[in-house]
């Protein structure tokens, strides 16, 4: 691996793992429409579980690009499906710090793939973007789209400005934790295997 | 009647779509502007003769529209309904763009896709990326399917009830087959030349038919309708 370009075969590598983050996420958030405060649990549940295909990700990046290039992809899905703009820029910004923390253990160092992905995991919080800087609106909307007002006061309740600080802390928490299982699962599955 | 749409119609109509989805509806007239909007998609899917995903998405959506006009309102509470708001949020909310995008990824060949990406200048890493994206779903939702008749042969399904158990269960045998399917893929595509260093060409000829602008015009015509009444009305 001498040239630093990426290859056709890096963004399949990307588009794959994008699609299986993707259905976990989507997956997580079904759960979300029974009650507001799974809304918020988000910041536990996708971290840890998307860790396991993460960090098998992490193992096949060797060059600058592929986590910012996923990030984008996310941030283009989130928007296909209806999750708006305002935290698009997030995301991307997320991979973009996350790869560069990457790059600087050249992609090798286990610590600082615990710390890239603590980063990229802050992206999950940018499906609550619109529930905090369009606070009034986005309560109203949810009213007339047929929510009750008991599911946006208990939303509101967990995801506000105050919040917020707690949930980007919580995600970066869990993403180190779920980086470090994830890591023991891949061992224990892939590299005995020999896939990785 | 056939109609095939260019690739770029269809990008377009996700963008409209997302965009207006993100604005609730407010007044009866925006309602029926998005109901209107999310019934082109199931017509063109009718017309693509994919009688049976139209029919299901015709049913689940009129279905969450109607609990949403005549039963539920701000009032409503109790678990079950709970259940059933966030079921019809999410249908009523959400299913216009899951619909679009659903009829895209169906009808649009990759290579299609690809020379559409190639003549909007999308850099070719995006690109390529997108197209991988949207061939995998149904990919995983194959692999997905196999592995859960495998452990219910087994009878592992709850993997004793330990939720991590039963997401390690799932979730490793989805990557090792990922993984291969990757592999496989990105042999097949080099085999085609992706990558190289040269310009592609495509054998389909991307053109922009009566129809393709004729979509474009309605939906750009959707979008403003319904940003004006909404924001200036």
């Amino acid at each position: 691996m001498n040239s630093s370009k990426l290859k056709a075969k890096d963004f399949i590598t990307v588009g794959i793992f994008t699609a299986i983050l993707i259905v976990v996420e989507f997956l997580c958030g079904m759960l979300g429409y029974i009650h507001p405060y799974i809304v918020a649990s988000y910041v536990v549940m996708i971290p840890l579980v998307g860790a396991i295909p993460m960090m098998l990700f992490y193992t096949k990046v060797e060059k600058f690009g592929m986590i910012t290039i996923m990030s984008v992809l996310i941030a283009i899905i989130m928007f296909v499906l209806g999750m708006g703009y305002l935290g698009a820029p997030l995301i991307v910004a997320a991979g973009v710090i996350a790869d560069l923390i990457a790059k600087s253990g050249k992609y090798k160092s286990f610590k600082k793939t615990i710390l890239s992905y603590g980063v990229f995991c802050l992206w999950i919080c940018a499906n609550y973007f619109p529930v905090i800087v369009t606070a009034d609106s986005y309560r109203t909307d949810l009213l007339d789209g047929g929510y009750s007002a008991e599911y946006c006061d208990d939303l509101f309740r967990a995801i506000n400005e105050k919040t917020i600080a707690v949930l980007l802390i919580l995600c970066f928490v869990f993403g180190c934790i779920g980086a470090v299982i994830g890591k023991k699962v891949v061992k224990k599955h892939f590299e005995k295997a020999g896939i990785v | 009647m056939h109609i095939a749409l260019d690739p770029r119609t269809k990008l377009y109509m996700i963008l409209v779509v997302s965009m207006v989805v993100l604005m609730t509806a407010t007044t009866p007239f925006l309602w029926g502007v998005r109901i209107f909007m999310t019934m082109v998609p199931i017509i063109l899917l009718f017309i693509e003769k994919k009688y049976a995903s139209a029919i299901r998405f015709l049913i689940f959506y009129g279905l969450a529209l109607v609990l949403t006009f005549f039963f539920l309102s701000e009032e409503s509470s109790g678990i079950l309904t709970a259940i059933l708001i966030g079921y019809c949020g999410i249908v009523v909310q959400f299913m216009p763009a899951m619909i679009t995008a659903w009829y895209c990824v169906r009808t649009t060949k990759i290579d299609e896709f690809m020379s559409a990406m190639q003549k909007m200048h999308v850099p070719d890493g995006i690109a390529i990326s997108l197209a991988v994206v949207m061939r995998f779903f149904p990919t995983i939702k194959e692999e997905y399917g196999a592995i859960r008749d495998a452990m219910k042969m087994r009878g592992i399904s709850f993997g004793d009830g330990n939720a991590l158990k039963m997401v390690e269960y799932r979730m490793i045998p989805l990557l090792f087959s990922c993984v291969n399917i990757g592999d496989e893929l990105s042999a097949a595509a080099i085999t085609r030349g992706l990558g190289g260093n040269v310009k592609r060409t495509s054998i389909i000829e991307l053109k922009l038919h009566l129809w393709d602008i004729l979509l474009m015009m309605l939906f750009t015509m959707v979008l403003a309708v319904f940003v004006y009444c909404k924001y200036f009305g």
